[in-house]
């Protein structure tokens, strides 16, 4: 009788893999080790050799028993340790799922994205400025005097970066979305739809409400015939889907250099219902943004020829939107990042 | 600034509610953001934009009550004073600064407490009284926007009042008992020794009026807005007067507002008048220019249809001169207390206050298509943000500012950063060059609050001398999130972070990604790389040293860190992609176990296969890693496999295993690889 080991080792190799179950794994270890098994033919098949077979033979039925044995011990690991994790169809359904949850998109980023869809959807582009800006763009294009207090140090963080258009003065960083207004329009003619979202930079002292770092959201619509009902109509509307429809709202005069006329736009107070509680400072209504119908000076500043356009532009304060959207009463929260709040939203 | 409705009522008649005035007056931009109820008086307290000093005052909000309610001012009754012509000594040392200055000096005064109706007027603006001369002072301060001082004439050294900038080391002890140090930016009101008032902000303490005050000598003047401004901020001192000043008080009112308190002194107080000096840089201010109004063109502004008449009367009542133009035309000059008037859409803006916005009407425009291509930037970023949340990373925003301190200590120092000149704290100084400090604070932050597992990203802005960048930051710090069927899983390790980072740029740029070795000071050595992408290379990745996280007494171990300049790599971003017929031909999978050297590295491995791989092989799968007995001291054994395949044709069992062979052969031939 000879053996051919070597297509044993491969029939062993083969059935070795489809074994499911321990049941399997008996057979399997019978077949081979057990008292009627392969191995022990092979020993009991010594005797009828040739002498000079017998060792070659020999240390084949060991490498066989010992490969085995290995794969036995291996397997029945495996399967024991896939058992006690599958407990078959008896699960508990209520141990939670399992797979790697999704980060959170900061709320700021959220509030921004939500606005700015808003406006893309009513067709506006967007467009973002540089924050590291001129003076030229963030104050005097915009028709804001070379004496006005903002331009002081005291609310304009002014860099250490010299300014290349005017030699002795520094270039400063934009204190408000505003100066990416004149560079959509040095860069584009009319008519356009723009909306600008971006971070914003003033020197007041940080407390539960003030950031010298925070968010705006800037629309500038231009066009041959803009008229004031324009800006009432697009920005009630953006009210209306943004906050609800039942809101009431006011366009209340207010002053800005760079819009002429100007307005604040204030909502009803929607945790009060307008009767006045301690968020909206009793008054019933939240101010909510600034707007107005460009300033002549600002187009003639971009380099529009003068008189040929009109338009309007509204600007707003992301932190304060998302403060009162979602009742957070202090801004540093922002910035904090404590994952235990970035991830209630 | 607070205005009470009883002395409103002095000046204009009020025929509404104090509820439906204070809701007229908000809706024509005099916001009032308080209404309380002082005695038997009504007060407002008003938000008066910074384009209107003229209302900083009862007679300039009659003037606006008047235009708004469509009703009449009432006449003010004022009798004259004679005046004599002896001038006092007044010097004005600083034109610019003080255009003009009127003194009058009113003899044998008598200071005593002050009548009982201004005090009660004063009592409801919030205005403490002191004695009558002062309180005429603040009287007619409130009445007519005009700041008032009140020297006690015989303290005034040499009797005199020279209008200068002050000295270096020069002090003065205010009113409010204050001393302040003065310097040459301060414009101040001096005698012949010492300063006795900053002009137009506070008065000195030494020359005030009081009971035993006979003679006064009465200031009425005109200050630079912006050296008050500025004198008020370095001083930190803010007044009723220097409110006004900042903002610009009526030059041609600065004597009526002096006669109006110089005879209610007399009337109070008695005395009378013994000189008075007015003094002006410039005499009269030039008439306000002519403003023509197209009434056609301003309807359709604000899509009304109102008459030329209604224009001319709402504009008369706000104090301009309107006069009929060419056709539809109106030529409108405005008063001279008007100064923020200065074209055709101010006037617009007027009109369009008085009637109320509220009543315009309405309608959507129309937004144009336009030519504006969207920017990738913000694309890009989106598109990475997206990648990181589905990697269970959260988005973090952090201030761009930092402190030179922690970009040494976070060793990016030579980075620089962009200064800031006025920082707001010493620990703000510099525009970030990094993310790093940045993200590790945050990361400090809430290890402090016990959250020990954090996954973080900021897509912001970096800073150098050369402009600002966008960039990416990812942090992980503690271990990864259990899977509770497979146990507790281990820490966090620099596997993680390439794998984050790799998966994220894959993605969104399409490009092959390297990993070169680069020791960075601030990673823990030989777990620090740099990462190209598409042969760009666009930042690095690995082990935050231990030395940088004690700076920010982190005492967790490990902490991952990658920073990628995205505007390196925006132009990757975007591409169309074509699609690539999906090959119907079967692959052949080669499992293949080595022992490699620790200076081999799976790059080579990879590289050295796909050099032999003749356009057949199409992957290499990297499946485990292990050290151990059976692999040869300071080797490590690696085990991968190689999938061949074709999108023309099956593979032959044979052209396989030639090429396979090959590959394996080189390895062990050229890398010293031995093959398991
Ligand atoms: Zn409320």
């Amino acid at each position: 009788m000879s053996w051919n080991f070597q297509e044993i080792q491969e029939t062993i190799r083969r059935e070795a893999a489809q074994i499911a179950d321990l049941k399997d794994l008996e057979a399997f270890r019978v077949k081979y080790l057990g008292r009627k098994g392969l191995v022990q033919d092979i020993y009991a098949s010594l005797a009828t050799l040739p002498h000079e077979q017998r060792p070659v033979v020999g240390k084949g039925a060991n490498d066989l028993k010992n490969d085995v044995s290995s794969i036995v011990e291996e397997r029945t690991k495996a399967i024991k340790a896939r058992q006690a994790r599958d407990p078959g169809e008896d699960i508990d359904v209520t141990t939670p799922g399992v797979t790697v949850p999704p980060g959170h998109r900061h709320i700021l980023t959220q509030t921004v994205d939500d606005i700015c869809g808003m406006f893309e959807r009513l067709g506006f582009v967007v467009q973002e400025g540089p924050e590291i800006e001129t003076e030229f763009n963030n104050f005097t294009a915009l028709n804001i005097p070379v004496d006005h207090p903002s331009r002081d140090a005291f609310d304009t963080f002014y860099l250490e970066l010299p300014d290349p258009d005017r030699p002795g003065r520094y270039q400063l960083l934009r204190s408000h979305t505003s100066p990416a207004q004149i560079r959509v329009m040095q860069k584009y003619q009319p008519p356009f739809g723009v909306i600008v979202p971006g971070r914003v930079y003033r020197p007041d002292a940080v407390d539960a409400s003030h950031s010298f770092m925070f968010h705006q959201i800037e629309g500038l619509l231009v066009n041959e015939d803009v008229k004031f009902s324009d800006l009432k109509g697009l920005l009630t509307v953006f009210c209306r889907r943004f906050f609800g429809e039942k809101i009431k709202m006011r366009f209340r005069p207010h002053f800005f250099p760079f819009t002429e006329p100007s307005a604040e736009v204030d909502i009803s107070c929607y945790i009060c219902d307008g009767k006045g509680c301690s968020v909206c400072r009793r008054k019933g209504w939240l101010e909510i943004m600034g707007c107005g119908m460009v300033h002549p000076k600002v187009f003639v500043a971009a380099g529009y020829p003068a008189g040929k356009y009109t338009g309007l532009a509204f600007g707003l304060g992301v932190e304060r939107i998302a403060m009162l959207k979602h009742g957070i009463q202090d801004i540093r929260l922002f910035f904090e990042n404590d994952v235990r709040f970035l991830e209630q939203f | 600034m607070k205005i009470s409705l009883n002395w409103l009522k002095d000046y204009v008649t009020v025929g509404v509610s104090a509820e439906k005035l204070a809701h007229k007056l908000t809706m024509a931009g005099f916001e009032v953001e308080k209404i309380t109820t002082v005695d038997a008086d009504t007060v407002f307290e008003l938000e008066i934009t910074p384009n209107r000093p003229d209302c900083l005052n009862m007679r300039g909000m009659a003037r606006e009550v008047a235009a708004i309610l469509n009703t009449r001012l009432k006449p003010v009754k004022m009798p004259g004073v004679k005046f004599p012509s002896r001038p006092c000594d007044i010097k004005i040392l600083d034109k610019k600064g003080c255009p003009r200055y009127l003194g009058t000096f009113i003899r044998g005064a008598a200071v005593a407490d002050a009548p009982e109706w201004i005090k009660r007027r004063l009592c409801s603006v919030g205005s403490r009284s002191i004695n009558n001369v002062v309180d005429i002072t603040n009287f007619c301060l409130m009445e007519t926007g005009q700041p008032l001082h009140a020297f006690d004439y015989d303290k005034l050294c040499g009797g005199r009042i020279i209008v200068r900038r002050a000295q270096e080391g020069e002090t003065i002890t205010t009113i409010d008992g204050v001393e302040r140090k003065l310097d040459p930016s301060i414009l101040i009101i001096a005698d012949e020794k010492r300063p006795v008032a900053i002009a137009g902000v506070i008065g000195g303490k030494d020359t005030e009026v009081t009971q035993e005050t006979k003679n006064i000598l009465l200031e009425s003047a005109y200050f630079d807005p912006i050296l008050i401004r500025q004198a008020g901020r370095r001083l930190g001192v803010s007044s009723e007067s220097s409110y006004r000043f900042e903002r610009g008080v009526d030059y041609d009112a600065v004597g009526a507002g002096a006669d109006r308190a110089v005879r209610l002194v007399l009337d109070c107080a008695g005395g009378i008048v013994a000189g008075r000096c007015d003094i002006r840089a410039i005499g009269k201010r030039p008439k306000s220019a002519v403003i023509v109004l197209n009434i056609k063109k301003a309807n359709n502004f604000l899509g009304i249809s109102l008459a030329p008449s209604r224009y001319k009367k709402i504009l008369r009542q706000l104090g301009f001169q309107a006069a009929g133009g060419k056709k539809d035309t109106l030529r409108l000059r405005p008063p001279a207390f008007r100064s923020d008037l200065k074209e055709e859409v101010d006037v617009v803006e007027e009109v369009a206050r008085v009637i109320g916005y509220d009543n315009l009407p309405v309608s959507l425009p129309a937004v144009p298509a336009a030519s504006i291509v969207s920017e990738t930037r913000r694309g890009f970023r989106q598109a990475v943000r997206e990648l990181l949340l589905a990697q269970g990373v959260n988005e973090t925003i952090t201030y761009a500012m930092v402190s030179e301190k922690s970009l040494v200590q976070a060793r990016q120092g030579h980075l620089g950063g962009v200064r800031i000149q006025n920082p707001l704290a010493s620990d703000q100084g510099v525009l970030r060059p990094s993310l790093l400090p940045s993200l590790l604070s945050v990361v400090a932050f809430n290890i402090n609050r016990g959250q020990k597992n954090l996954k973080l990203f900021e897509a912001g802005k970096i800073y150098t001398a050369s402009g600002e960048r966008e960039a990416l930051g990812v942090v992980l710090a503690g271990r990864q999130e259990d899977d509770w069927r497979e146990g507790r899983k281990g820490a966090f390790d620099f596997y993680d972070i390439k794998g984050v980072v790799e998966q994220t740029l894959a993605r969104t740029c399409g490009q092959e990604i390297r990993i070169a070795a680069s020791p960075c000071s601030f990673l823990v050595p030989g777990q620090g790389v740099s990462v190209a992408v598409g042969g760009v290379v666009a930042g690095f990745l690995g082990k935050v040293d231990g030395g940088v996280l004690e700076a920010w007494d982190i005492k967790q171990k490990n902490v991952f860190f990658a920073q990628i300049d995205l505007e390196e790599l925006r132009s990757f971003f975007g591409k169309e992609r074509t699609y690539r017929p999906i090959s119907e031909f079967p692959a052949i999978v080669r499992d293949v176990s080595l022992a490699v050297g620790k200076d081999v590295s799976f790059q080579q491995v990879c590289a050295t296969a796909f050099r032999l791989g003749r356009g057949i092989l199409h992957a290499v799968k990297f499946s485990g890693e292990y050290r151990g007995e059976k692999i040869p001291a300071g080797n490590r054994g690696i085990v991968f496999s190689l999938r061949y395949k074709s999108d023309e044709r099956t593979l032959r069992e044979e052209e396989v295993n030639e090429v396979h062979e090959k590959i394996v052969r080189a390895l062990v031939s050229e890398l010293g690889a031995i093959q398991r």
